[in-house]
């Protein structure tokens, strides 16, 4: 670890709601930790975030709903489970932060400079729309939508040459009965 | 033996030199894989990032259409996709219920999902892989690479010991090569912020090839997509940050055993690595 110190707590409350959300959102035990930072030591992103896992745990135990839903860390978890598999106490942390990721977005409290929500509806979109993702188009989509135009234009001519990137998608029959399974997704599956 | 295959969406774009090699080596193997009819996309982190129900219903629509058949999985992503759904339906009768309403048809999560080099190793059996190799992999040291979703979590994946899985190291043993013993085996590669936030992409790659240099491997072998094209189409790009030469190919295992089957290299669509394989494999006498 570097020599950074721990962020200052600024106390906004203890009552534990933001666990309890937490908690019912990812069926994970916040309140489990016990801050032996064993899943900061196998996190292959805490070296360069604005928060370190088990500080975000410890963030989440102490109800301080602005640092966590706005923290950059939240979106650069590479979602590789070393931490939820490495845990001695069981919490599912990289649960956790799927369901913070939700909740940031719900909350209009995404750190700006984060491309990952963008990303990830485009992602669902070419899902629900075709049924498979098409790596080509999903690039594109993307570059459009971040206006990173300059970034890797190198990647497109070396995979079209390589033969890494298909033309066409293929899709997949059934594209209204998908729409209507989002619908319901997002309803929670009670219609 | 016959399996129901999910390819997953990178096997019909940027893996799909893994589909065609995949399918050399089972065919020379004698095992069927026949797609899972009307498979879609199992949502990946996209959608167990944004909605739980989503990304159960997802691996639920296509593993409901295998028939019971145990479905065959390359992708290391889906395959963590495909299992975490079962584990989820399978223990939960109230979300089962929920996820039959959003698919339209119950699903019990008790098709059996296996990744290839389970089926490889433990159900076809390294006698039989051994009966199999033409010309093995001599003097070939390589550093098999798992990635983080086919060994973690355990409970889900019930893949392989989590910290040091050892079936491709075993099965390319068995194929002749020398696998390296190195502390990078389940290191994250960085995964989709390849296109998200690729910085992260770059430091995760160098330490991953950085520690395979020092291992004293002359490859990597990978079994999932995105490890393959992170290590291999950013590898120049590493090199040019970290001031560091590498000149790993990054092979997928299918890749590496079709080798040693003896399956000519467009079989195996060896053309498509970035990082070029042809000085390594004809110092080593591999693939004449």
């Amino acid at each position: 670890m570097t020599g950074r110190m721990s962020p200052t707590i600024k106390i906004e409350s203890i009552g534990g709601s933001l666990a309890t959300q937490v908690a019912e959102r990812s069926g994970a035990s916040p309140m489990s930790c016990y801050q032996c930072a064993k899943c900061t030591g196998g996190c292959p992103v805490a070296s360069g975030g604005d928060l370190k896992p088990h500080e975000l745990v410890r963030l989440v135990q102490m109800d301080q709903h602005l640092a966590v839903l706005s923290s950059r860390f939240i979106w650069e978890c590479t979602s590789c489970q070393t931490c939820t598999t490495r845990c001695p106490q069981k919490v599912d942390i990289a649960a956790m932060i799927d369901a913070l990721r939700g909740m940031s977005r719900s909350a209009g409290a995404v750190a700006p400079s984060t491309a990952v929500p963008v990303f990830t509806d485009l992602f669902l979109d070419a899902v629900r729309k075709h049924g498979r993702v098409n790596e080509l188009g999903l690039m594109v989509r993307f570059k459009l939508r971040t206006r990173r135009f300059f970034e890797d234009v190198d990647k497109a001519p070396m995979m079209l040459s390589k033969g890494k990137l298909p033309l066409l998608a293929r899709e997949v029959a059934g594209k209204d009965e998908r729409k209507a399974m989002f619908g319901r997704a997002a309803e929670g599956g009670a219609k | 033996m016959t399996y129901a295959f999910f390819p997953g969406c990178s096997l019909d774009g940027a893996a799909r030199d893994f589909h065609r090699s995949t399918l050399a080596v089972t065919a020379r193997l004698g095992l069927e894989l026949p797609e899972l009819k009307d498979w879609i996309c199992c949502g990946s982190t996209a959608a167990h990032s944004t909605d739980p129900l989503l990304a159960d219903a997802l691996p639920a629509k296509s593993l409901s259409g295998a028939g019971g058949a145990t479905v065959a999985v390359a992708c290391a992503a889906c395959y963590s996709r495909l299992k975490t759904a079962n584990r989820h339906i399978a223990a939960d009768a109230a979300l089962r219920a929920r996820v039959a309403q959003v698919v339209g048809r119950d699903y019990d999560g008790r098709t059996p999902v296996l990744h290839l080099l389970e089926i490889l190793v433990r159900d076809i059996g390294l006698e039989r892989i051994r009966a199999a190799i033409r010309s093995p992999l001599a003097g070939l040291k390589v550093a098999c690479y798992y990635g983080c979703l086919l060994a973690r979590p355990p409970e889900i994946t019930g893949f392989d010991d989590p910290e040091n899985p050892t079936l491709m190291d075993r099965l390319l043993e068995t194929a002749g090569a020398t696998p390296v013993e190195w502390p990078h085996k389940t290191e994250c590669c960085g995964a989709s912020f390849s296109i998200t936030q690729p910085g992260i992409v770059l430091r995760l790659g160098n330490e991953i090839l950085a520690m395979a240099q020092a291992a004293g491997a002359d490859c990597i072998s990978t079994a999932c997509p995105l490890c393959q094209l992170n290590l291999d189409m950013r590898q120049k790009d590493i090199e040019a940050k970290s001031g560091r030469r590498y000149n790993l190919p990054v092979f997928y295992f299918t890749q590496l055993l079709g080798l040693a089957m003896g399956c000519p290299a467009d079989e195996l669509s060896l053309g498509s690595l970035v990082v070029e394989p042809a000085a390594l494999l004809e110092a080593r006498g591999i693939g004449r």
